[in-house]
């Protein structure tokens, strides 16, 4: 029989390491744990793929359904800059830093692979903001006015010379 | 993908000849939103939800949605296309920018560079089709919804209508494509292009001297608009000018 459950919060151990998930077994509504190994893991890992690996290993694979695989990755980042002998807020920094897209950056000067890991960065704001056409309070049409008069602050983006854009 | 395989080496381009037809192109960089990524969908999707099948040509590196309009009253069959990764290229196939009644150019308002090329993007759109109706838009405001109250040089200053849309709540984006659809038909019908009327004149020339010379080979003259990427040279003869 398949197990459900819902999972309520994954965070990471260090020592032994382990992602540890809070859950609560459906058919009992008790709030039980579950400690899940880091197994040859060192700082020199690639975290994408750390998680996916535990994401989807047989044992765990049921456990970790509602997991996104994101906060897994993050996990292991947190984890990783804690061998590199990082504070927890250096890390923090560090991950919202490779998280973010540099807005100068020409994405169409990348190889498939940089591209696609900019977009993933880019999916994440979507998928958050996104109003799926399923969702109860969808509405198709949404028209909201921007008037763009000459009080406007410049968008910073043009270049002073008149004849530049 | 069936569409590609039942036809696969060329794309007619004559249809938007006809008077219910309207080619409408979108531009742009990589990334900004146009259409589906994956899962993510694009502004293409938002607008046509379920009810279509894009038709992906791989060889054109385009994909193309079909869509059925009524325009005051009237039925009109717009063909939307898309970049399929030609853009990393930063230009774009003559046989993109033929016959295209309307060109949608979207910008990501997170990343400044995708809105600095929107000039590069312009002028290569001016080359081709110097007199269509063009609408910028500042995609992703969701994202960042203060970018909806800066002005943007660009847009003012080429007279360009600007939209503020998103494609993942839905904000302006059925504004975006009917008005979008209205321009097109609308520039069809009032002006004729001076590209367009050249391109014919040479057609027709063209046609009579094959005519003259070879009475049994009538096929050539009306094969001459669609593209056949194996033969560049007839598909560049087609659209430029």
């Amino acid at each position: 029989m398949r197990m459900m459950c819902t999972a309520k919060k994954c965070g990471i151990r260090f020592q032994p390491p382990a992602i540890v998930l809070i859950y609560e077994n459906e058919i009992k509504g008790k709030s039980r744990q579950r400690i899940m190994p880091v197994r040859n893991f060192s700082k020199f890992s690639d975290c994408n793929r750390a998680a996916e690996q535990l994401k989807n290993n047989p044992r765990h694979k049921s456990y970790l359904e509602q997991v996104p695989l994101r906060q897994l990755e993050k996990l292991f980042s947190v984890l990783r800059g804690n061998l590199w002998g990082q504070s927890l807020a250096e890390t923090m920094e560090q991950i919202q830093r490779e998280r973010t897209i540099d807005p100068e950056e020409d994405l169409n000067k990348l190889d498939d692979k940089e591209l696609a890991k900019r977009k993933s960065i880019m999916d994440e704001l979507f998928e958050k903001n996104q109003k799926k056409k399923d969702d109860p309070n969808f509405v198709y049409d949404i028209e909201v006015e921007f008037p763009q008069d000459e009080q406007l602050q410049s968008c910073g983006w043009d270049t002073e010379s008149a004849d530049e854009f | 993908m069936a569409g590609d395989k039942a036809k696969p080496c060329e794309l007619d381009q004559e249809k938007y000849d006809a008077e219910d037809n309207v080619k409408i192109i979108c531009l742009g960089d990589s990334a900004v939103g146009k259409s589906k990524y994956v899962e993510r969908p694009g502004l293409m999707e938002r607008f046509l939800m379920d009810g279509f099948q894009p038709q992906q040509l791989s060889t054109y590196a385009l994909t193309l949605y079909k869509h059925t309009a009524t325009v005051d009253g009237r039925t009109v069959l717009v063909d939307f296309w898309d970049t399929a990764g030609q853009e990393r290229f930063q230009s774009m196939h003559a046989s993109y920018y033929h016959k295209a009644h309307a060109c949608i150019m979207v910008f990501d308002v997170q990343r400044k560079i995708t809105y600095k090329n929107l000039s590069t993007w312009y002028t290569e759109l001016r080359e081709f089709r110097p007199e269509i109706p063009c609408i910028v838009v500042a995609n992703k405001i969701d994202a960042d919804i203060k970018m909806t109250q800066k002005s943007f040089n660009f847009a003012r200053k080429l007279s360009l209508p600007m939209y503020f849309v998103s494609a993942a709540d839905g904000t302006n984006v059925v504004k975006l494509f009917n008005d979008a659809i209205r321009l097109a038909v609308s520039y069809k019908q009032n002006s004729q292009d001076f590209m367009d009327e050249i391109l014919q004149e040479l057609a027709n020339f063209d046609l009579e001297q094959k005519e003259e010379a070879l009475p049994d080979r009538e096929q050539r003259g009306s094969s001459r608009a669609h593209l056949a990427p194996e033969s560049g040279e007839e598909s560049r003869s087609a659209a430029l000018p």
